[in-house]
């Protein structure tokens, strides 16, 4: 569903993405872990199509990204890091926008209350202006609209962070219901005990370079982060 | 798609309190435009059905006299005011709308130091036309400047742009969603407008619809280029912030710095002599003989060619009344030697005019400008158009009374007349141009606008397709 082949982003002569190797099939969960200034959020932008690769290509649904930009976004959802929304409209306003302007018009009140529900927002909250929202309800918010985006592949940027622990918890059994249903995830993130959790596959990213894949049925959760320290730092 | 987006556009503006402050002061400052317009338009218009009704009824009363007394008499015409001066009076401030009419004078109705004024004193003066012209281009910038930019700069940009929306979508959209709070703004003055419009007692009816309908046009043309270019440079600034300054450094461009240099460019190009040096100019040809002809060889001329005509050899012999007929000898006289000094001057002021139409393509505002008033039949050439009427109407009437001298004979300068002659004289009727005429002379005025808003919108556009995420 989510492919990437010889991927390669240069800025001037630097590797932010060293020919990157992936493939991730319906119902697989990739976690990308990485320090900071890895090539996690790099990679993402190029399955986005917001940047240009130097060389290689992304592919989604077996769609080139870069010659097939709109087309292969139907396939995907995104949640960034912050996720960020129009402070002067509603959290119900925000996900009816953005699930209109992603072609989903079919979803009553009702039913946009529900996502966001689900996603952790409370009922008083939903019909509050987005302004007075904490940084953990505007990324719940983010994940109401990815759900009701109903995609085949999601790009999740360090999701969690800023999430309280519980919903942090809500949103891994959320990813595990939506890859059991056949839906591709690639994940940054920093977090060894969701990736161990959540996560079918980890790769290590090291200077745009990935230079470990496993799979965490074969791990234990103290190995990971033994297995981690030692490609980041050994 | 579009709509969508255009919605949420007008949603959070209507949200913002900023824009809402904005909005609501540019608002109201148009109805209070147009009320003072109203009011002074409804004062003119009365005040010149009275005068007229007067100024005909003291012309009817004056009295015992002989006909070339009455020419010097004098009278009164009244410039009618179109409908639409009330949004746009235009010139008329300067020029006036009144001329005194008698004989052997063209008046110098004619002066307008002030006339292109510089675009602080049309701050000065609140009109519609001038809220239209400078303040509504400034909202539109203050609603739009941040469309991209600001959202580029928050985040939302990447989030819209991962659900697959089309770039030019986002980019009509957000154009509609600026119109549309625009509309929103406009509502109470488009409605209070048309009410006045229909209300208003214009002596001269003519094609006022039609007009109005241009001029709708002409600002659509106008505001929408700067829809069209707030965008375009709201999809290129590095932050919202930058954008915000260099459309104000357009907006002073347009609106203030361009209408000041084409006034000076225009009065250095195609110089107009003062009130002074264009009268003393006129003195100094009467004093040396009008078109180098002394006005006794011209009379003398004309006395042989009537002498032959009548085949008679003294004046006393002639079967008409001679004084009376030398009257309107020196009154043709001098007509060809205003024709020709008034020609030149008028047609400078027009040569202003037409160029300040060209400055249009750098500065729309100065094609706006032009095109709304000679729309409202405020501009200079709809003076011109009057004045050229008054004129032929005095020659009109000064003939009728010498002729009227000339065909008694024997009656010599002690010939005497009362108001039988007087009511038969003609009275001033100006026939006003139609709505063609008037955009006739505005077709580089139109042209400016209309590439403005092409230009505009395709900038927008191509920017927008390459719009980039950060
Ligand atoms: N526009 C850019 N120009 C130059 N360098 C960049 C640019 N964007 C990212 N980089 C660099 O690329 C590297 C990878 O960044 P990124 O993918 O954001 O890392 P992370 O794994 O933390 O998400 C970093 O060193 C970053 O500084
Ligand atoms: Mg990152």
């Amino acid at each position: 569903m989510l492919e990437a082949i010889g991927l390669t982003k240069l800025y001037g002569s630097f590797k932010a993405l060293d020919s990157l190797d992936l493939s991730i099939e319906p119902g697989q969960v990739f976690c990308l872990l990485g320090a900071n200034g890895a090539g996690k959020t790099t990679t993402i932008n190029l399955f986005l199509n917001f940047i240009e690769a130097s060389s290689g290509e992304a592919r989604v649904h077996g769609l080139q990204v870069a010659e097939n930009p709109l087309e292969t976004k139907k396939h995907l959802a995104y949640i960034p890091e912050q996720v960020m929304l129009y402070r002067h409209l509603t959290g119900l306003e925000n996900l009816e926008y953005f699930t209109a302007l992603a072609r989903h018009e079919e979803y009553s009140q009702d039913q946009l209350r529900r996502f966001l529900n689900e996603a952790g927002i409370s009922a008083d909250a939903i019909d509050r202006r987005v302004s007075t929202y904490s940084k953990g309800m505007r990324q719940k918010v983010g994940i109401a609209i990815a759900v009701a985006k109903r995609a085949k592949a999601l790009l999740l940027d360090e999701p969690t962070s800023g999430l309280d622990p519980k919903a942090s918890s809500e949103f891994s059994e959320l990813l595990k219901s939506m890859s059991g249903e056949g839906v591709a995830v690639l994940m940054a993130t920093h977090d060894l005990f969701r990736a161990k959790e959540t996560g079918t596959h980890v790769g290590f990213m090291k200077q745009g370079r990935l230079v470990a894949r496993l799979t965490t049925a074969e791990i234990g959760h103290a190995d990971l982060e033994g297995l981690y320290l030692e490609h980041m730092h050994g | 798609m579009v709509v969508r987006i255009a919605r949420k556009e007008l949603l959070e503006m209507t949200r913002d309190g900023r824009f809402r402050v904005a909005g609501g002061v540019v608002a109201l400052l148009l109805l209070i435009a147009l009320g003072l317009g109203w009011h002074r338009h409804s004062n003119v218009t009365a005040a010149h059905e009275i005068a007229i009704a007067q100024e005909r009824e003291i012309w009817e009363s004056q009295g015992e006299k002989s006909p070339h007394s009455a020419a010097h008499y004098g009278v009164y015409a009244f410039k009618p005011t179109g409908r639409l001066a009330f949004f746009d009076p235009g010139t008329e401030a300067y020029t006036g709308v009144t001329v005194w009419l008698e004989a052997h004078k063209q008046n110098q109705f004619l002066y307008r130091p002030a006339l292109d004024g510089n675009t602080l004193q049309r701050f000065g003066e609140l009109t519609a036309a001038a809220v239209l012209q400078l303040l509504l281009p400034l909202l539109i910038i203050l609603l739009a400047f941040s469309a991209f930019a600001g959202e580029r700069e928050s985040g939302t940009l990447r989030q819209v742009l991962s659900l697959g929306v089309r770039r030019s979508d986002l980019a009509v959209g957000k154009a509609l969603g600026v119109v549309g709070a625009l509309a929103l703004l406009l509502v109470p003055a488009v409605m209070l407008g048309a009410a006045a419009l229909t209300a208003a007692r214009a002596d001269s009816p003519s094609g006022g619809l039609v007009r109005t309908l241009f001029l709708a046009g002409a600002y659509l043309l106008y505001l929408g280029a700067f829809v069209g270019v707030t965008l375009a440079v709201s999809v290129r600034a590095r932050s919202a912030r930058f954008a915000l300054v260099a459309l104000l450094g357009f907006w002073v461009f347009v609106c203030l710095a361009a209408p000041r240099a084409a006034t000076d460019l225009a009065k250095a190009l195609y110089p107009t002599p003062s009130v002074q040096e264009f009268a003393a100019a006129l003195a100094e040809e009467k004093e040396t003989g009008i078109g180098g002809v002394d006005y006794d060889d011209f009379l003398e001329a004309r006395k042989q060619e009537l002498l032959a005509e009548y085949g008679v050899d003294d004046v006393e012999a002639l079967p008409i009344n001679y004084a009376g007929w030398r009257f309107q000898v020196s009154e043709e006289y001098g007509n060809q030697f205003f024709d020709r000094h008034y020609a030149r001057l008028w047609d400078q002021f027009e040569a202003q005019d037409g160029f300040r139409q060209k400055i249009g393509f750098a500065a729309p505002l100065l094609a706006v400008r032009s095109l709304s008033m000679s729309l409202a039949g405020s501009d200079f050439a709809h003076f011109r158009r009057f004045a050229e009427q008054a004129e032929q109407y005095r020659r009109r009437l000064v003939a009728f009374l010498n002729d009227d001298m000339r065909d008694h004979a024997g009656a010599g300068f002690s010939y005497r007349r009362d108001q039988g002659l007087w009511s038969k004289a003609p009275a001033f009727a100006y026939d006003a141009p139609d709505p063609v005429w008037a955009v006739s002379g505005q077709s580089t005025a139109l042209a400016a606008l209309v590439l403005w808003l092409v230009l505009s919108a395709v900038l927008a556009r191509s920017a927008a397709a390459r719009l980039e995420v950060s």
